[in-house]
């Protein structure tokens, strides 16, 4: 066992690949997302105004939509053409048109149109820059309505208070994140898929590396010719690795950046360590199923990447076609991101989540149905480039 | 002429190594060709519909069930049942049969019959943004019609000469959703993940050809490959990008517009648009490729050493978070990279039909990029350049081994 595992850490300390990737990428991608977005929800979204009313009230909408939050009116336009090939440049994201004779159309009781443009092809500002010209859209029309009804006399008559213009309220309870922080939503999931991904490359490299060097029976003796324990002395040194980085990467999330964090902190690190562990033996399957350096990194580097879109951290995997849908589940990933949501964001009791760790736990006893192949491959080594 | 005759040389010995290697030729070929369908198929179904929702009626009056049909009747929500207490539906939260309860309070029949205004109480299950999102927009949808009907209601009931005034609302609004009108998940994030495979698929090509090379220098005297032709700085980095460039232009088409027109994707773009556009960032990358692959020293090791990256340039590209809210440092690395000024500029071509003046804001940096990497690229070959003398005793060698029936599979 001893020695398995000196010969895992040296295979470790063998190659500068193996300091880059299961110690530099991780740093680097706890830093690369967590200051990327550290912001939380990107504000201040760049758009055009185009005010061809040039009148007191149109001056007064511009100047509210350049107040929120949301929007940030970085351009004023003459015209439609002129706003749209900037948005086709990408200058902006959106723009809020207020046509001619606004005013007077408004308080003439016209029925004049304001509208408005986001580009939806980038879907995060577009949604935000709707979001946000929409709000103005109804509250120009609330303070006119009111305003009507003053000039009227009518408010008096029929005891409406400004609020009652909005007949229906909601009172939006976001939970676990209210305020809709980004970061929060897509850093989990990822900084999690890059923890996986590098499990099950390196899994897969540092088991066929030694068929392709022809090292293999050399790597079997040192664990006196036992297939399971020479996986365990080469993969155990890398569990430790990426286990600690991803603690890290929790702990920089939970304690320093204050995100959600509602459940015991072991519930996280035995996820996180069940998520290293059940990767890495979804990668020992796929080198039994195919012993070959090239095609078993190509099959393993296709589903990691292919895990981040399909394991449903942003379209729902219940809306996906069922076909598509069902290969969620055979990915470790989808399981603690099941975790996550229950425990950490929802804090859920842990008994909503016991078949999401018991089916990380049973895929830790996969690799065992191939061990016998394996060995043979590692006994006579065949290195198919 | 002597240079022409290299440069075709490099070409054609470059065809020939891709097309003899099935690795290189499943990054080519397989990746661009499978890749964008199986994302497309993942997010085909665009927009997320009728987010399971539970109700927790405390008013149990005819207004408040005419709230939960309305509700029940929007494209986001869909009520799958009552529940008694709240008790009860977070037990149906947490066992993610809904996603969404609704609480109406009391006295809410109450405060929309004496004019006031009744509070409704939504919690949402933030998980994915996109339930929320769908949630949301239904939910506003409704609060609008609302207003419409009780205020017009009230107005009428109580001064009856006013009711024309107020039968609708002052003001008319028009949202225009431009680049993506049905608001899909997959018309959003394909026209821009083509880009990053096409970048990506053809980074890993040519790092594989490259790790190759370098297995080959350890097995051969003199440590040269022999089946490099010794020829010039330019002429093997030209000759060499011309390679990956005519094989992949084929693919870029397909990914351009075969793609978007079998999935009914936006494809506002024109061919004379997108074809040029594409050109540069596939030219730009053919250089960053022949720059990066310093890094590979295995012909596997060309595979771990991009794959992780894609998740990172799929970032640093801004389609997920927007460039104009990233910190200073990491703008000017996502400045570095081709596919960010790829997929920036042929979103805005093929969802926005953007032409190549309005996109010429993306089509100079990514000249400037080539033409950087094509430096760095040609300056590294200058200095690995074997001799001529070297080249041929590895030929030699080569020669010797091909024909005494050694042949080796990637020769």
């Amino acid at each position: 066992m001893l020695q398995s595992l000196r010969h895992g850490i040296r295979t470790l300390c063998s190659r500068r690949i193996y300091f880059f990737m299961l110690i530099l990428v991780p740093m680097a991608g706890a830093v690369f997302f967590l200051s990327l977005m550290h912001e939380g929800l990107p504000h201040r979204i760049p758009t055009a105004v185009v005010d061809l009313d040039h009148s007191q009230m149109s001056r007064s909408v511009t100047r509210s939509l350049s107040a929120t939050q949301l929007i940030d009116i970085t351009e004023r336009k003459e015209s439609y053409a002129d706003a749209i090939s900037s948005l086709k440049a990408g200058e902006i994201y959106g723009f809020f048109y207020i046509p001619q004779d606004f005013e007077k159309n408004a308080l003439g009781g016209n029925h004049p149109t304001l509208s408005f443009v986001t580009n939806m092809s980038i879907y995060v500002p577009g949604t935000l820059a709707y979001k946000g010209f929409k709000t103005q859209a109804v509250t120009t029309n609330g303070g006119l309505l009111t305003a009507v009804l003053q000039q009227s006399g009518a408010e008096a008559a029929l005891g409406l208070s400004s609020g009652s213009m909005m007949p229906l309220n909601v009172n939006a309870n976001l939970m676990g994140n209210p305020w809709m922080n980004y970061s929060v939503y897509l850093s989990q999931s990822f900084l999690a898929g890059l923890i996986a991904l590098l499990a099950m490359v390196m899994t897969v490299f540092s088991i066929t590396e030694e068929i392709k060097w022809h090292t293999s029976p050399e790597w079997l003796a040192s664990s006196r010719g036992s297939m399971a324990l020479a996986i365990f002395g080469k993969i155990f040194p890398q569990t430790v690795i990426l286990t600690v980085m991803g603690w890290g990467m929790l702990a920089v999330m939970f304690c320093y950046l204050y995100f959600p964090f509602h459940c015991p902190a072991w519930h996280m690190l035995l996820a996180m360590f069940l998520l290293v562990a059940s990767s890495q033996a979804f990668a020992i399957v796929v080198a039994e199923i195919v012993p070959n350096v090239r095609l078993s990194l190509i099959v393993v580097s296709l589903v990691s990447i292919l895990a981040f879109s399909v394991a449903g951290f942003s379209f729902p995997v219940e809306k996906m076609y069922g076909p598509i849908g069902i290969f969620a589940y055979i990915l470790p990933i989808r399981y603690y991101f099941l975790i996550y949501i229950d425990q950490a964001l929802n804090g859920l009791p842990l008994y909503y989540s016991r078949v999401y760790y018991i089916v990380m736990l049973g895929m830790l006893l996969l690799p065992l149905a191939g061990l016998a192949r394996l060995r043979k491959r590692c006994l006579d080594p065949v290195y198919v480039p | 002429m002597n240079w022409l005759k290299e440069f075709y040389q490099v070409w054609r010995r470059e065809c020939y190594l891709a097309f003899t290697d099935m690795g290189v030729l499943i990054f080519f070929f397989v990746l661009p060709l499978f890749y964008p369908v199986i994302y497309t198929l993942i997010y085909n179904p665009e927009v997320v519909t009728d987010v399971p929702a539970v109700v927790v009626d405390h008013s149990r009056t005819a207004e408040s069930r005419d709230f939960v049909r309305t509700i029940n009747a929007t494209q986001g929500i869909h009520v799958i049942g009552y529940a008694a207490d709240m008790g009860e539906a977070r037990e149906a939260l947490a066992t993610k049969k809904c996603y969404t309860v609704f609480e109406i309070p009391a006295d809410y029949a109450r405060a929309i019959g004496s004019g006031g205004q009744a509070t409704v109480s939504l919690y949402q299950d933030m998980s994915l943004l996109v339930r929320y999102r769908q949630v949301l927009l239904s939910l506003t949808g409704v609060q609008q019609y609302e207003t419409l009907a009780v205020t017009a209601e009230r107005v009428a009931a109580r001064a009856g000469g006013l009711t024309t005034l107020v039968s609708g609302l002052p003001i008319g609004t028009q949202a225009n959703i431009a680049g993506n009108p049905s608001q899909g998940f997959a018309s959003f994030i394909i026209p821009g993940i083509v880009v990053l495979i096409l970048q990506q698929g053809m980074l890993m090509g040519i790092a594989m050809l490259a790790g190759t090379r370098r297995d080959r220098r350890r097995r051969y005297p003199m440590h040269v490959d022999p089946t490099d032709l010794g020829a010039g700085a330019t002429a093997t980095v030209l000759g060499r990008a011309a390679c990956y460039f005519t094989l992949y232009l084929p693919m870029a088409y397909y990914v351009m517009a075969i793609v978007p027109y079998v999935f009914e994707l936006p494809q506002a773009g024109r061919p004379q648009d997108y074809m040029p556009f594409i050109t540069v960032m596939l030219l730009a990358t053919a250089f960053l490729g022949q720059t990066i692959q310093i890094f590979v020293r295995e012909r596997e090791t060309s595979m771990v050493l991009i794959v992780f990256t894609s998740v990172f340039f799929l970032f640093l590209s801004g389609l997920t978070w927007p460039r104009y809210a990233f910190p200073v440092f990491w703008k000017a690395v996502s400045d570095l990279i081709p596919a960010t000024w790829g997929v920036e500029g042929l979103v805005h071509i093929n969802c926005n039909g953007a032409s190549l003046a309005d996109v010429s804001g993306y089509l100079w940096p990514l000249w400037g990029l080539t033409a950087a990497y094509f430096v760095t690229a040609v300056l590294l070959r200058h200095f690995t350049r074997p001799t001529p003398e070297e080249t041929a005793i590895a030929r030699r060698e080569w020669e010797r081994e091909m024909n005494g029936g050694e042949l080796h599979a990637d020769a």
